[in-house]
């Protein structure tokens, strides 16, 4: 089933008079239970992109339909309350909240649900990405691949359609980061959406699917493949 | 807007935030508490003071004089009549005379000081009911109601214990005697059997003799020049005169204490006005070392601002999330101000009354006061937490998170 929908979406930003134009009419349609790579180069305008589709900003032209619904008419308190219930994000630079401990940190966008029991939870979802023993360390005293693991678990913990992760692993060593890209291919099999965006080929490769942008402009989408399988972690197993 | 998220964040925030900043914070606000109640209460207290000593040692509640054209008050049996009427605690009749006090020092003619100033006559035991001279003196003693040739002097004629009109007085003390010229011509010589201080200069720049002596130099008998009527309680005063006039006084003047203080109603409506632009200075300043405590937190938290956002949390909380702060430490400046008002400030005023030149002034705490201050300090913080709040809340997420 269709998620998500763009046709002729185009982005400009405007600041001081001057106007820098970063997507081009670009058309997608990405489906339920798909796990897609957005690649380009540095200044492709691949977070951009990744920005319109998570409700964090608003297109200049164009559509977007999410579910079948256009996100135009959606006003602000409506778009976050999806970005609440509908998409979780894991960034490149993990954006947890200082002082303040994993467990809290994972179940801040609860706070806003309705969903019940809170703590297990975000237990549950602490314990999928391995960090059942860290709960109760503040942010400060955890490693970079442990923060990004947490900010994976509070991206899931609302139970969203899609996830969309923005070069994760881009600030993690290779074992990390592979831990990272082994626990997104395990939330996909589970029937999860998962949105990656990054330069890097060996990441994209572990998507189903590839959509290459470069200046703005779709230049390729195709399948993967040979797709690569991030192989778990022994600290994960437990 | 989720206010119970708001809560949590909001006290999250200030139990894992700096404690100097939230102690010096909170400090602020209890002073500025204290401030906006101290202010008021002060004027109130001397306002206070003010019409204590005219009611316990000039007017008591309620004054009668003659009617126009009348020299006296022309009835018998004027203090049982009033006695007895409903509300009335006791009554007082004077005779006043405009007379002039001359002192000869050394009895020889020369420097011969002297000055015009009100006398009026008492009955001592009656007065004693009425007002508090008899408490007030300072030397010598008061006067007994068979006294017929001595006299009592304020402090202001005799001179000396503290007079603020020394170069007017006579220079005399407890045992001179004293040649007083009344206005219809008689003399007669006195011996000053002692000298009373109120805190009242009025009452202070006059002399008292008895009722039987000023009868014998007026020629009058049972008459009044003014009736002092001490009610049972301040509130009364109004039925009081309306039972006074519907005993018989139909045409005397008959005014209570509060119109024959010109003076203070005028300080009063100053001192409101002085206590008025102090509390908003007080308030402003509150309102704005809120508005700078959240300013700092907001920019401070301009990333996490941009972080709740991203995961769904709507404008209106986050805005929520920093005014609850504010109104947080407001709150708790409101709180320990009154501790401190109430359990610190107000007994030690109250056991230490302040020694004003108008009498004893004490903290005089009303209701209004506390609700006017709790409501100024509260809007203070509300408004000064919401601007910074606000403007943070609008930012864009983006803008938040990264730049
Ligand atoms: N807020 C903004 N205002 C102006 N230009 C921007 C803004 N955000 C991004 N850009 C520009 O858009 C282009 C694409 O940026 P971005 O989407 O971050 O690319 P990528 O993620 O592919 O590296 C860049 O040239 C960047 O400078
Ligand atoms: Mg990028």
């Amino acid at each position: 089933m269709s998620l998500i929908k763009i046709s002729n979406l185009s982005k400009t930003y405007q600041s001081n008079g001057l106007s820098t134009p970063v997507l081009h009419q670009v058309s997608f349609e990405i489906n339920e239970q798909e796990f897609v790579t957005i690649m380009g180069p540095s200044g492709s305008g691949k977070t951009t992109l990744m920005h319109i589709l998570g409700f964090l900003e608003r297109q200049s032209t164009g559509d977007y339909k999410f579910k079948g619904k256009n996100v135009e008419n959606f006003d602000d308190n409506y778009l976050a309350k999806l970005r609440n219930e509908e998409v979780g994000f894991v960034f490149q630079a993990f954006n947890l909240l200082p002082r303040t401990t994993v467990l809290d940190n994972v179940k801040l966008p609860l706070l806003y649900s309705k969903k019940k029991n809170h703590d297990l939870l975000a237990r549950k979802a602490l314990e999928s990405v391995g960090l059942g023993s860290r709960l109760n360390y503040y942010t400060n005293q955890i490693s970079g691949g442990e923060k990004q693991r947490v900010a994976i678990a509070r991206a899931l913990v609302t139970n969203p359609a899609v996830i969309f992760a923005d070069e994760p692993t881009g600030n993690l060593d290779s074992k990390s980061g592979n831990t990272v890209l082994y626990l997104l291919q395990q939330l996909n099999k589970q029937g999860r959406t998962i949105i990656l965006v990054t330069h890097e080929a060996e990441t994209a490769n572990h998507a189903k699917r590839i959509i290459k942008i470069k200046d703005g402009a779709i230049i390729s989408d195709q399948a993967v493949h040979k797709r690569v399988f991030a192989t778990a972690n022994t600290e994960l197993i437990k | 807007m989720n206010l119970k998220t708001s809560l949590f964040l909001a006290f999250h925030s200030i139990k894992r935030g700096n404690k100097g900043t939230l102690f010096m914070t909170i400090l602020i606000m209890t002073l500025a508490y204290v401030n906006l109640v101290f202010v008021s209460s002060i004027f109130g207290g001397i306002v206070q003071a003010i019409n204590n000593e005219a009611i316990n040692n000039q007017y008591s509640n309620i004054v009668i004089t003659p009617a126009v054209n009348n020299i006296y008050i022309k009835k018998n049996h004027a203090e049982q009549r009033l006695s007895s009427l409903p509300g009335v605690q006791a009554v007082a009749t004077h005779y006043v005379n405009q007379a002039i006090i001359k002192y000869d020092k050394n009895r020889d003619g020369n420097d011969i000081q002297k000055g015009r100033w009100t006398i009026k006559s008492i009955n001592p035991k009656q007065e004693e009911k009425v007002t508090d001279i008899y408490k007030s003196m300072v030397a010598g003693s008061y006067l007994k109601a068979t006294d017929r040739n001595q006299i009592i002097l304020g402090r202001d004629i005799s001179g000396a214990y503290g007079s603020d009109l020394e170069y007017l007085s006579l220079g005399v003390k407890v045992g001179d005697q004293v040649d007083v010229y009344f206005s219809n011509g008689v003399k007669r010589t006195y011996t000053v059997k002692g000298i009373f201080k109120t805190k009242n200069t009025q009452v202070n720049q006059s002399a008292f003799i008895t009722k039987g002596e000023m009868e014998s130099v007026l020629r009058v008998y049972n008459r009044s020049s003014e009736i002092l009527v001490k009610t049972k309680n301040i509130s009364s005063e109004g039925m009081v005169i309306r039972e006074i006039r519907r005993s018989g006084f139909k045409t005397e003047d008959i005014k209570k204490w509060s119109a024959l203080m010109g003076f203070t109603s005028g300080a009063s409506k100053s001192f409101d006005m002085i206590s008025i632009i102090l509390g908003a200075i007080g308030t402003i300043v509150a309102g704005i070392t809120i508005f700078i405590i959240i300013f700092v937190s907001v920019v401070n938290k301009r990333k996490q601002i941009g972080i709740l956002k991203a995961i769904g949390m709507r404008e209106g909380t986050i805005v929520a999330y920093f005014v609850i702060q504010a109104l947080f430490y407001g709150l708790v400046g409101v709180l320990l101000g009154i501790s401190l008002i109430l359990f610190v400030v107000r007994p030690l005023f109250i056991s230490n009354p302040l020694d004003f030149p108008v009498g004893w002034v004490s903290l005089k705490i009303t209701f209004n006061i506390i609700k006017i201050s709790n409501i100024s300090l509260l809007s203070a913080a509300l408004i000064g937490g919401f601007f910074p709040a606000y403007k943070g809340a609008k930012r864009s997420i983006l803008n938040s998170i990264w730049g």
